[in-house]
């Protein structure tokens, strides 16, 4: 039979799945693991005997959590009516018709976490199961608690493809990873591929790559085009809040005509109506509409074709003119020398904010500060230009692997 | 500190494309003899915040040369 998980080397094969499937007594409600198979029996378990769950991450500090009722029952053993399955289809099938309320919570990256309720058909959603699918490899490059490695682990699961984990490891770890079991599918954010290239060799056997999470741009997709010559290039829009909505070819997402009336634009901040929803306590809804922080713009509003331009809390105040990091990060990658930038602002008394840039460069090159300045003279208005770039070795992301800005 | 001072200030000049200065007097303006903005000011106080650890404009606008070294001296 087949693998399911590949993680540090180690194998798990779904026919291992089935038996410890049938052999569980318990499942842990709120659990917390770094080892991604025991974290995804432990949901598919509690699925099939339609338990509620709460996905918490491996790595989250229990202070950061005001709901005392999951810090109690952290990792307590409930008890289940045994399972039985003999075959692989029929666990699918139950699993798709569970009832429970799965538990997840936003990045968290601006104050706390926001809690959002998930059903199995919200989740699924999005999911393609064919015939063809079968023989797919999956490299997965999130984190699985949150809402993109939860659309990644029901992909590949309901077709009984294997997952390779390649989250939060060393690009050299995930190049081998992806020649040694063949991956055919990665799906990860822009800042994940972004920190695999330059890249000299050729990938073939992948065949899909998928962005989602962040603003992607045409160098990247340059990029990506040339180490996986074989590969076909898909742009998710996803949140925590909805799960899976749309999927765009380049950088511009079409809203398809049936869920016209789904979406809005206003004021430049996409609006996605409450029937496309996970429930939670923490939305806040204006007739109905739920105001996403997303700044985007139509490139043709006639047949609902838009582009991303930046997250509304990440805009950055500089003098009372308002700074978008990601186009000011876009301008910088442009060079050559480049292989990683963050911006952000830096609270200052004559300004407000200070555009600050962290950078990496590609080895073995070299750029002066003076030289990225004057570059981005030409391209940019002044007050986008940042006024401090610190070359870097590393820079930091976020849990959900996107770029953490400070 | 003088020194460094200047070398912040030709920094910052050099970003900006213009010619570095030889020497700078506690009389001269940062804006009308040195010639920077409000983006170079806020570049300033970055600098030297990082060189010193001192914000110098934290209480008030800071205008000359002399303020700066004042201000730096006192910590």
């Amino acid at each position: 039979m087949k693998p399911f998980v590949i993680d540090k080397e180690q194998i798990f094969h779904y026919k291992r799945l089935l038996k410890d499937i049938n052999n569980s007594h318990h499942y842990y409600k709120s659990y917390k693991s770094f080892k991604l198979y025991d974290f995804f029996l432990n949901c598919i378990i509690a699925l099939l005997s339609n338990k509620n769950l709460i996905l918490l991450d491996a790595d989250l500090n229990l202070s950061e959590m005001k709901d005392s009722a999951i810090n109690a029952h952290l990792n307590e053993k409930e008890l289940i009516e045994p399972l039985h399955f003999d075959s692989f289809t029929k666990l699918v099938d139950q699993l798709l018709k569970s009832t429970s309320i799965i538990t997840i919570f936003t990045s968290g990256t601006t104050g706390q976490p926001k809690k959002v309720d998930h059903s199995i058909t919200t989740l699924t959603r999005a999911v393609r199961k064919h015939e063809k699918y079968t023989d797919q490899v999956w490299g997965f490059a999130y984190n699985p608690t949150h809402m993109a490695g939860l659309q990644v682990f029901f992909q590949a699961f309901e077709n009984g493809n294997a997952i390779v984990n390649i989250f939060n490891k060393s690009r050299i770890d995930v190049f081998n990873a992806i020649e040694k079991y063949q991956i055919t599918n990665i799906s990860a954010t822009p800042t994940f591929y972004r920190l695999l290239f330059p890249v000299e060799k050729e990938y073939p056997s992948v065949v899909r790559i998928t962005l989602g999470g962040e603003k992607s741009d045409k160098k990247l997709f340059e990029s990506i085009l040339k180490t996986f010559p074989n590969a076909k290039i898909n742009n998710i829009y996803a949140s925590t809040e909805a799960g899976s909505l749309l999927a765009a070819n380049g950088e511009d997402f079409q809203i398809p005509k049936i869920s016209k009336d789904k979406f809005q634009i206003k004021n430049g901040e996409l609006l996605i109506h409450r029937s496309l929803l996970g429930r939670s306590e923490d939305f806040s809804l204006t007739e109905d509409y739920y105001y996403t922080g997303d700044l985007v713009e139509w490139v043709d509003e006639e047949i609902g074709l838009f582009r991303f331009k930046s997250r509304k809390n990440e805009l950055i105040n500089v003098g009372g003119y308002k700074v978008n990091p990601s186009e000011v990060e876009e301008a910088i990658l442009e060079l050559p020398q480049i292989q990683h930038v963050l911006v952000y602002g830096k609270p200052n008394s004559v300004l407000g904010n200070v555009i600050c840039a962290e950078i990496k460069l590609i080895k073995e090159s070299s750029l002066l500060e003076s030289e990225i300045r004057t570059y981005l003279s030409e391209k940019l208005q002044d007050y986008k230009i940042p006024r401090r770039i610190k070359f870097v070795e590393t820079i930091k992301l976020t849990r959900t692997g996107k770029l953490q800005r400070l | 500190m003088q020194e460094k001072v200047l070398q912040i200030i030709n920094q910052i000049r050099i970003n900006n494309q213009l010619e570095k200065i030889g020497i700078i007097n506690e009389k001269d303006d940062l804006r009308n003899d040195i010639g920077l903005n409000s983006f170079d000011l806020a570049e300033l106080t970055v600098r030297i915040e990082d060189e010193f650890d001192v914000d110098i404009f934290e209480d008030g606008i800071v205008s000359t040369v002399g303020e700066i070294l004042k201000k730096l001296n006192i910590q």
